[in-house]
């Protein structure tokens, strides 16, 4: 008999096109696109050399006052002198720790959502994720835990947009869930509420939302209490939200083959218990790419606020550019600032968003 | 429990008469009478789409039907939540695509059911959970997710998954179908194993004709939405009574 002897692996072929072949391919392979290249690299090269020269080479770095910013350039200083302002708002110096904890807490809930080992991931984190805008707000207000008490006015810039976007995504969670359950249910009367409501609150802007928040919630109030302005624009972001995720969810449900509704009727499952045992934790995990897209929309839609006077980051800005001590017109590097530091937090969570897909791919291949 | 009509003169597990089911205008099944007894180990076969799978399904079921009447372990299947619960307690049910539940190891898998459904203790359902897993030869899979399974480990955890809810009943559709041909004698020596050593009553959709042949006490074939023929393996394969029948086999055999 003859044996079978497996052929040795080799190594895969190495593409052998260099940078010129790759620019000829794709920039100058006609005398058009030539001509094209060449125009636009000039106009980028000029104009980058002198964004460059003013943001970097000749901008004011050093100093504390308007007095400081001499030269040509950009006035970093602005920015330096108001930083704090525009990450922590007027909230108290001595107690800015609350602020940094809270966001500690949660980077630490969103690190353990992801190292944890996978059988307890879930039962610990979704009840971390959910107890966790309370412990902050309990944090920041300082009353319950017995420290100085510091009120909602003060609180504001940067960290506020973090925390705002942050504690509404966590609360919608669950009621999106029972909205996208309403809208697959099979009464007629819960499912049209459902769809009522997901419709609205998908339908309008968030901004009406904002002026309705606190133009009509109090109605809703018993009358002579006074419920802060940040809780009803929590409570209209949490709305807003939930409509939006209702649907993300909604999408996850449906991507649940049939078979897995099927292996749980056949145990004997009740519907709460398929539900939260089986499609829950699934559903999750595929809607977790759109759940963080829309968060990232609503993490930019918490500059809306300004509209209605809370010390958001955008709003502080304005403050500052208004300042009687800084006239020199800092509006550029102002707006420079703002766009750098939410494009920073908007692409690591996209970078975060590819991992997880990534992460998915390689989980759901068998 | 007066809405769980005790059927006292009738010792058949399950008894179907006159059941037919329609998909809109579409009718699927048509005048299905079927009466297992306890221990029966039925085959069933016939050409795609001629409503083997919702039969079998409407046993526990997945699916309703419109006619007829469906009695399981002596319970009417209403649309009463109570007695369907108590149906789906008798019986268990294997798919063709396994359908475990990948979020879960192998072992909450099979402790799931046994947990929140029949309130028993873990460590009571964990070592139920690892009898069954040595049952299918796989205990040392205990602890992977169904994603890091072959097919065949993952039919026979389905298997096992079933079994731990010590059912009285087990519904196989298509158990084998989705396997690759190696698989498929490790699925199909489980099925035999359980049918002979626990006397399971057992009601399988399949093709695999040599199962039919060893486990089977009646094999039955369906064409249409109707049973068309039913007999015993011996019978059934050897003498076909209708020329439906003789054309199907000659083209599986
Ligand atoms: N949800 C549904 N809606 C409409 N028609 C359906 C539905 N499910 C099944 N059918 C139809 O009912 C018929 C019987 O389907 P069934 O799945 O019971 O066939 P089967 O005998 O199990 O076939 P196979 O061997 O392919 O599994 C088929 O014609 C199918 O197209
Ligand atoms: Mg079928």
């Amino acid at each position: 008999m003859r044996e079978f002897k497996p052929l040795p692996a080799q190594p895969a072929p190495v593409k052998t096109q260099g940078a010129v072949a790759w620019l000829r391919d794709n920039l100058f392979y006609s005398p058009v696109s030539s001509i094209v290249t060449l125009f636009f690299a000039y106009f980028f090269i000029k104009y980058s050399i002198a964004m460059f020269d003013w943001a970097l080479l000749s901008a004011d770095w050093t100093g504390t006052t308007e007095k400081d910013c001499t030269s040509e350039g950009a006035c970093w200083v602005f920015i330096k002198a108001w930083s704090q302002q525009f990450f922590y708002g007027s909230y108290i110096e001595s107690e800015i720790w609350r602020i940094n904890l809270s966001i500690l807490l949660l980077l630490a809930v969103i690190v353990m959502s992801f190292t944890l080992p996978k059988n307890i991931r879930l039962k610990v984190t979704i009840p971390a994720f959910l107890l966790l805008p309370f412990i902050c707000i309990a944090i920041l207000d300082g009353r319950i835990l017995g420290l100085t008490h510091v009120k909602t006015d003060l609180w504001g810039g940067f960290s506020l947009n973090v925390l705002m976007a942050a504690a509404s995504i966590i609360v919608a969670f669950p009621f999106s869930f029972l909205w996208s359950l309403g809208r697959r249910s099979d009464m007629a009367f819960i499912r049209s509420v459902s769809i009522i409501f997901i419709e609205f609150f998908r339908g309008v802007p968030v901004l009406s939302l904002f002026f309705m928040g606190s133009v009509m919630l109090p109605l809703f109030f018993a009358e002579g209490t006074n419920v802060d302005k940040l809780i009803r624009v929590w409570i209209v972001l949490i709305f807003f939200m939930s409509g939006y995720m209702a649907e993300v969810f909604r999408g996850g449900f449906q991507a649940i083959p049939r078979g897995q509704y099927e292996a749980a009727d056949s145990l004997g499952l009740g519907y709460w218990q398929k539900i939260l045992l089986i499609l829950l934790p699934q559903v999750i995990k595929v809607s977790m790419p759109n759940i963080l897209a829309t968060f990232v929309m609503l993490f930019k839609n918490t500059t809306f606020l300004l509209i209605i006077g809370i010390p958001e980051l955008v709003q502080t800005l304005q403050t500052a550019l208004s300042n009687s001590y800084w006239l020199g017109g800092h509006t550029l590097e102002g707006y420079l600032f703002v766009f750098a530091v939410f494009w920073a937090s908007c692409f690591s969570m996209s970078l975060l968003s590819s991992h997880i897909e990534r992460k998915l791919d390689t989980d759901n291949r068998n | 429990m007066s809405v769980i009509e005790q059927q006292a003169n009738n010792d058949d597990i399950i008894v179907i008469k006159d059941l037919n089911k329609w998909y809109g205008n579409f009718h699927v099944l048509k005048d299905i009478n079927l009466n297992v007894r306890k221990g029966e180990r039925i085959v069933i076969c016939g050409p795609s789409g001629s409503g083997k799978s919702t039969m079998i399904r409407c046993i526990n079921r997945l699916e309703e039907f419109q006619k007829g009447s469906l009695v399981v372990n002596g319970v009417e299947m209403i649309d009463d939540v109570k007695n369907i619960e108590a149906i789906r307690k008798e019986v268990g049910m294997v798919f063709q695509h396994f359908n475990l539940f990948p979020h879960l190891t192998i072992l909450e898998n099979l402790t799931l059911g046994p947990i929140w459904v029949q309130k028993k203790p873990k460590d009571e359902a964990e070592a139920t959970a690892m009898k069954y897993l040595e049952r299918v030869k796989i205990p040392d899979q205990a602890l992977k997710f169904p994603g890091q399974l072959s097919g065949g480990q993952q039919q026979r955890v389905a298997i096992a998954r079933s079994l731990c809810m010590a059912p009285e009943i087990m519904l196989f559709d298509e158990p084998t179908s989705a396997l690759d041909p190696e698989m498929i004698k490790e699925v199909l020596d489980v099925m035999i194993e359980l049918a002979e050593e626990e006397g399971m009553t057992m009601l399988c959709v399949t093709h695999e004709m040599n199962f039919a042949k060893t486990v089977a006490h009646r094999v039955i074939f369906m064409d249409g939405g109707e049973i068309v023929e039913e007999n015993t393996p011996n019978e059934f394969f050897e003498n076909p009574e209708t020329d439906r029948l003789q054309l199907f086999l000659s083209q599986i055999l």
